[in-house]
């Protein structure tokens, strides 16, 4: 991955509740399907180490956050929605 | 706790975040507890029992979406794989198995080799069923380990074939655990012992002393302690011993023992060994025993053959004389000899001892030579001195008796006489020869069959010189008859 179309993302997740589930596997699906190869997902159990959750001040789980390409980002439930995943995560179509 | 990203604005996000909860987008938040940090609170739904159960299960479990990526992984799963979840959670399920990945079918368990990070590989047991969490369609996939049951397999298949083989065994195998106490018996060892012998001492169970009394050294290894403690810790081969039983029989064992290791090779016990040996014990002795017989009777028969070669050279008149009495005599050693060593030195019936030293002088159909008696087995040591008897008295009857002559014969009889100690009277009577003027013939041979009859026969001769031909009685001891002894055979012509 290259930090010119790299794209950097955290989900931070409580265990396997129903949003935290659906959030995993939505921004799988999105990320294979707009950015194949382009990605890298780092998935954050906050039940295993809530202390996590003060780096990027996570309020509400599921969360993601873009860390790159910078600035960085939030899109806060469970990513259901496609359309404002790629709006908010600043994601053209390729 | 990692410090708050600089980059990334205090409560940038506030009005999103009231707006997410509010529209029920999330089901956990976080709250700062001034003591002990942040804390996530779950907002709780119908599902908290399963995913509370699922959580702390024992066995693996993880969650699969419906293209087979994994969602959650259980801390029990990470222990199993030796990951965290970070490293889980994301990746194909497949790629969790070495080899072929289980096919999942809802409900139905398959087995598998789950990966480690260690690069080791666990057999699992892998079931499934499909769930839904909240608008997620996904798979519950549970994976139970089946080392330790594999690992009570493999004990258990180890244990069934070593029984197997010490039920099969014909000799008497016990195993004894460190402590000298025995845990497996085979067949034979289990008759040995004369108490069950699961769970005794060795020397509890087997009652041992020398098979030897000259051994002392090894004799005083059989006090029960020591012997039990030098089987269970220390190689032991080949001590004879004998084993008391119930009856007065002593079987004669070879005493082993060897250590028992595992497959760590450490030493957990020890295989002891009790191998009977008291037919090879018995064979050995019957081999000295011959050999010292066999010495014996080389000895015997090199004097007897001196003195026969002594007194056969001054009773003959021409070194031709001397030539064909002692070849005649060495022939009836020598057919002594083979019948012994055909009937292994146990004798031979009187019948057939007449047919061996007269076969030279039977002609096929004739009826010179008639033989008529009871059976009787004569006793091995009267074979030699009665083939020699015979000899001469056929050898008299060839030169002057009735086998000198076209149409003599010789009718030889006998009966069985006496009580327990029995013996033999056999007539030689010569008829059709030359007529007899009563001149006794008084040459070695007679002298020959008289000296041996008396005493190496133990019986007494009688010579009659009646003008139709010589008469002669021989009464000599045997000390044992075959049955049957008093019918009539049938008479034999040879």
């Amino acid at each position: 991955m290259t930090e010119t179309n790299g794209y950097n993302l955290r989900l931070y997740v409580a265990g396997q509740t129903p949003k935290s589930i659906a959030a995993i596997a939505n921004l799988k699906k999105i990320c294979e399907q707009h950015l194949p190869g382009r990605y890298e997902i780092e998935i954050i159990d906050l039940m295993k180490d809530p202390a996590l959750a003060v780096r990027h001040q996570i309020v509400a789980i599921p969360t993601l956050i873009r860390q790159l390409p910078e600035p960085l980002k939030r899109i806060i439930g469970d990513l259901s929605n496609t359309e404002k995943v790629l709006v908010g995560l600043d994601i053209r179509p390729t | 706790m990692s410090p708050r990203d600089p980059k990334l604005p205090l409560f940038e996000n506030a009005d999103e975040t009231v707006a997410a909860i509010h529209q029920g987008d999330v089901d956990a938040v976080v709250v700062m507890h001034s003591l002990e940090g942040p804390q996530v609170i779950l907002l709780h739904g119908a599902e908290e029992p399963y995913r509370v159960l699922v959580e702390r299960m024992s066995d693996g479990a993880l969650t699969t979406g419906p293209d087979g990526v994994i969602l959650y992984v259980n801390d029990r799963l990470c222990e199993q794989t030796g990951y965290p979840s970070a490293r889980l959670v994301g990746r194909d399920l497949a790629s969790l198995f070495e080899g072929e990945p289980p096919t999942l079918v809802p409900e139905v368990t398959a087995e598998a080799s789950l990966l480690r990070n260690d690069n080791d590989a666990m057999p699992v047991a892998v079931w499934s069923r499909p769930i839904s969490i909240g608008d997620t369609t996904a798979t519950l996939v549970r994976l139970t380990d089946l080392s330790i049951r594999r690992r009570a397999e493999q004990i258990a298949a180890a244990e069934r074939f070593a029984r197997s083989v010490l039920e099969q065994s014909t000799e008497a195998i016990v195993v004894l655990s460190p402590d000298g106490h025995i845990t497996h018996a085979s067949g034979p060892a289990e008759q040995l012992a004369w108490r069950p012998p699961i769970g005794c001492l060795f020397s509890e169970a087997f009652s041992l002393e020398a098979s030897t009394n000259e051994d002392a050294g090894t004799r005083a290894r059989f006090s029960a302690e020591s012997l039990d403690t030098i089987l269970a810790t220390k190689p032991f081969h080949g001590v004879e011993v004998k084993v008391r039983g119930d009856g007065h029989a002593k079987p004669t064992f070879l005493l082993s023992a060897g250590p028992l290791v595992d497959e760590h090779r450490a030493n957990v016990g020890s295989i002891v060994t009790l191998t009977d040996i008291t037919e090879r014990k018995r064979a050995e002795e019957q081999q000295a025993t011959l050999v010292a017989e066999l010495n014996h009777r080389v000895k015997n028969i090199l004097a007897i053959v001196q003195s026969v070669a002594a007194q056969t050279l001054r009773s003959s008149g021409s070194l031709e004389n001397f030539s064909d009495a002692f070849a005649g005599r060495l022939k009836a050693l020598a057919i002594a000899h083979d019948v012994l060593t055909e009937t292994r030195w146990v004798g031979i019936g009187l019948s057939e001892l007449l047919a061996a030293v007269l076969a030279p002088f039977r002609s096929p159909g004739g009826t010179r030579v008639s033989i008529s008696g009871p059976a009787i087995l004569l006793p091995a040591r009267t074979v030699v001195p009665l083939s020699m008897v015979l000899n001469e008295m056929t050898t008299n009857a060839t030169k002057y008796g009735a086998l000198s002559t076209p149409n003599g014969t010789v009718g030889i009889t006998w009966l069985v006489t006496g009580g327990s100690e029995k013996s033999v009277e056999l007539i030689w009577l010569e008829r059709g020869g030359p007529e007899v003027t009563g001149v006794a013939r008084n040459g070695f041979g007679t002298k020959l069959i008289d000296h041996v009859i008396r005493h190496d026969l133990d019986g007494s001769t009688r010579i009659d010189f009646d003008p139709a031909g010589a008469r002669w009685t021989i009464v000599f001891s045997v000390s044992s008859l075959t049955a049957g002894q008093g019918a009539a055979a049938a008479p034999a012509t040879v």
